[in-house]
């Protein structure tokens, strides 16, 4: 059964990977030590991962390192067989698994967006006539005709992504790469994608930045030995990834905060009391809690922890709860939102005054973002210009 | 293969770039190597020792030579090109044959810049302009077979086998003297006792066969006898379809063990 151009199936598909062996092997040892071979050691990358994608579906991958995201994405791409199962994709498959992987050193960028687009079978009128477009999209300039060796990892994500976006692919891998961009770029670069996404191509990326993922992916696979942990809605799936990330927290902590202490119930509302995921920009938002104390606890402290989609902690404070005896709730304000857009987590935790700190319970939002600005915060700062505030900015505040 | 053309072009430009970066005399160098060879067994055995009575000998020598050192180079570059070549082959999904050929076909150019060289000369102190001359394209078609095949086994065995290259390195040596480059096998004085040893040293070995085709061609100006084309016919195309059988068998795992 052929697939359909970016319909993308993986059934069963299971690889392993010698330790030891198989790496650069000499002629001698094959002499020598010829019965060794069943004892080597084997990692399994994939195990039995199944996986249906649609043409225009964007998924991406998380997972934990070693969790098999780049094996399957280089089996997908033919680079790796598989020992048993199927991995393949429809129609053209255009993979950026690494940086400048497939550049000429030597070759100025010009002449490696050539080469790029042989080595993943182009024609040359066919990469000719996109090269224009290529080197207008990489921002580049007059560094085009610099040889790459030059470059900086900036620049070479820039030719890299430039050339692969352009390659009207009907399936695009893409591995943790785009990290490596400014910001700028890296939104240049999603909202290319997004525009391939909407022309019928299927994207697989794999990425550490949550809010790259969110940006492009309605659907996400959490990976996790070799196996899929979850596969759904993307909202979902991140959030059973950060509980993934959170079991592996070191065991002595976890039974510490679990022993006395634990917040069994986390809600995020609005002002009137709905809970809610998604805000505005300035609106206000009160955080519900749950608390219950398999022992009673007499010197119980709460605290709650914003972290922005890179994991830094945004803000953070914390309150004594005092005396806890079976349960408590407990409610924290914050009349108005001073962030601008983007995701976010709110992590919270409680704990004995002498017991370590852990905040365990982690509830994602999103700000919306309504008012002009960049970055985080939004200070809601006011222009004068020659003694006039203008009126745009007065009617706001 | 056709749909792989712009690909080839493509790796074999990035082999020349890698290759002569930084050179300001580019592929002259590669043409000084055989040159020196020339002058030096010229020195050796035609005027110091002389034990060999050839006439034009270094025109005879040089024929020799530049067969020898279009395989005996594109062996020993294509042995590594896999293992240096290893981001490529891990990351990127392309028939990787395209790797050892393309730095075959380096090696070919170099070949071909030597034999658009040494033909004129050879024309000119033979005095001659003979139709056998028409053969050298074909000649020159099935060597480049032979050595494509044999790069192919060689780069991919040296990717699953690390010593490959080495051992291909000392094996090089004893084959250089007993592929008639600088003698004519007849002229050997244990040939005319032990026939067989003659045979030997012309059939056994493939490589012979073209020396002595292209060497009849250009420094005689006469056609090779039937069985040597016959027998270049079959070393290069058995040679060619050795190495795509066996490139294809061990190149499943490549992104693995390199």
């Amino acid at each position: 059964m052929s697939l359909r151009p970016g319909e993308i199936v993986l059934d069963n598909a299971t690889r392993s990977f010698a330790l030891r062996h198989e790496r650069s092997r000499t002629l001698k040892e094959l002499f020598v030590r010829r019965g060794n071979e069943a004892g080597a050691s084997r990692i399994d990358a994939l195990r039995e991962v199944c996986l249906h994608v649609e043409p225009g579906e964007a998924v991406g991958m998380v997972g934990r390192n070693g969790a098999g995201k780049t094996s399957t994405l280089r089996c997908l791409a033919g680079i790796v067989p598989l020992d048993s199962g199927r991995a393949e994709c429809g129609g053209r498959t255009v993979s950026l698994l690494e940086l400048g992987a497939g550049f000429g050193e030597d070759f100025t960028g010009r002449e490696n967006i050539l080469l790029n687009g042989a080595l993943h079978g182009f024609e040359r009128g066919e990469i000719e006539a996109r090269v224009d477009e290529i080197v207008a999209f990489s921002e580049l300039g007059d560094f085009i005709d610099v040889p790459v060796k030059a470059y900086s990892a900036g620049m070479y994500l820039r030719l890299g992504f430039s050339i692969v976006a352009h390659l009207d692919a009907h399936v695009l891998l893409i591995d943790e790469i785009l990290a490596v961009g400014d910001e700028s770029f890296q939104r240049k670069c999603l909202k290319r994608i997004s525009e391939q996404m909407a022309a019928g191509a299927t994207l697989v990326l794999v990425s550490h930045d949550p809010t790259a993922i969110e940006r492009v992916c309605q659907r996400v696979v959490v990976l996790d030995g070799g196996r899929v942990a979850f596969d759904g809605d993307t909202a979902d799936a991140l959030l059973f990834y950060h509980r993934l990330l959170g079991a592996e927290a070191p065991r002595e902590k976890l039974r510490a905060s679990r022993g006395e202490l634990e917040v069994t119930g986390l809600e995020l509302r609005d002002s009137g009391g709905a809970a809610r995921h998604m805000f505005r920009s300035g609106e206000s938002m009160t955080v519900a809690l749950k608390l219950h104390a398999r022992t009673p606890a007499d010197r119980a402290v709460v605290a709650i922890e914003v972290r922005d989609s890179r994991g830094e902690t945004a803000f953070r404070t914390d309150t004594t709860a005092g005396e806890i005896r079976e349960g408590a709730e407990i409610e924290f304000e914050v009349p108005r939102l001073a962030m601008l857009g983007g995701d976010y987590d709110l992590a919270v935790g409680a704990y004995d005054q002498d017991a370590p700190q852990v905040l365990d319970r982690i509830a994602r939002f999103s700000i919306a973002q309504t008012s002009d600005g960049e970055g985080l915060v939004d200070l809601r700062g006011t222009w004068t210009v020659g003694g006039r505030s203008s009126p745009e900015e007065a009617l706001r505040s | 293969m056709l749909r792989y053309r712009f690909l080839f072009e493509q790796m074999v430009r990035r082999e020349l770039r890698q290759k002569y970066k930084g050179s300001a005399l580019g592929v002259l160098w590669y043409l000084v190597n055989p040159l020196v060879l020339m002058g030096a067994y010229a020195l050796v055995f035609s005027v110091l020792w002389r034990v060999v009575d050839i006439p034009d000998y270094p025109l005879f020598l040089i024929v020799g030579l530049i067969v020898w050192v279009f395989f005996a180079q594109a062996m020993l570059a294509a042995a590594p090109s896999l293992v240096l070549n290893a981001p490529l082959v891990r990351k990127v999904r392309f028939p990787r044959e395209a790797i050892p050929a393309s730095v075959a076909a380096v090696q070919l150019i170099t070949f071909l810049v030597m034999l658009v060289l040494v033909i004129p000369v050879a024309l000119a102190v033979r005095g001659t302009l003979d139709p056998a001359l028409m053969l050298v394209p074909l000649i020159v078609a099935l060597l480049f077979c032979l050595v494509l095949g044999f790069s192919m086994v060689a780069s991919v065995l040296h990717a699953h086998y690390r010593d490959v290259e080495p051992v291909l390195a000392a094996a090089l040596l004893p084959w250089f003297f007993i592929t008639p480059i600088f003698f004519r096998v007849e002229d050997l004085p244990g040939v005319s006792d032990h026939r067989w040893a003659g045979d030997l040293l012309e059939w056994a070995n493939p490589l012979a066969p073209f020396v002595r085709g292209l060497r009849d061609v250009i420094y005689s100006g006469q056609a090779p006898s039937t069985g040597t084309l016959l027998y270049m016919l079959g070393a290069g195309l058995i040679a060619l379809a050795i190495g795509v059988v066996v490139f294809r068998r061990m190149e499943r795992d490549l992104a693995v063990v390199l």
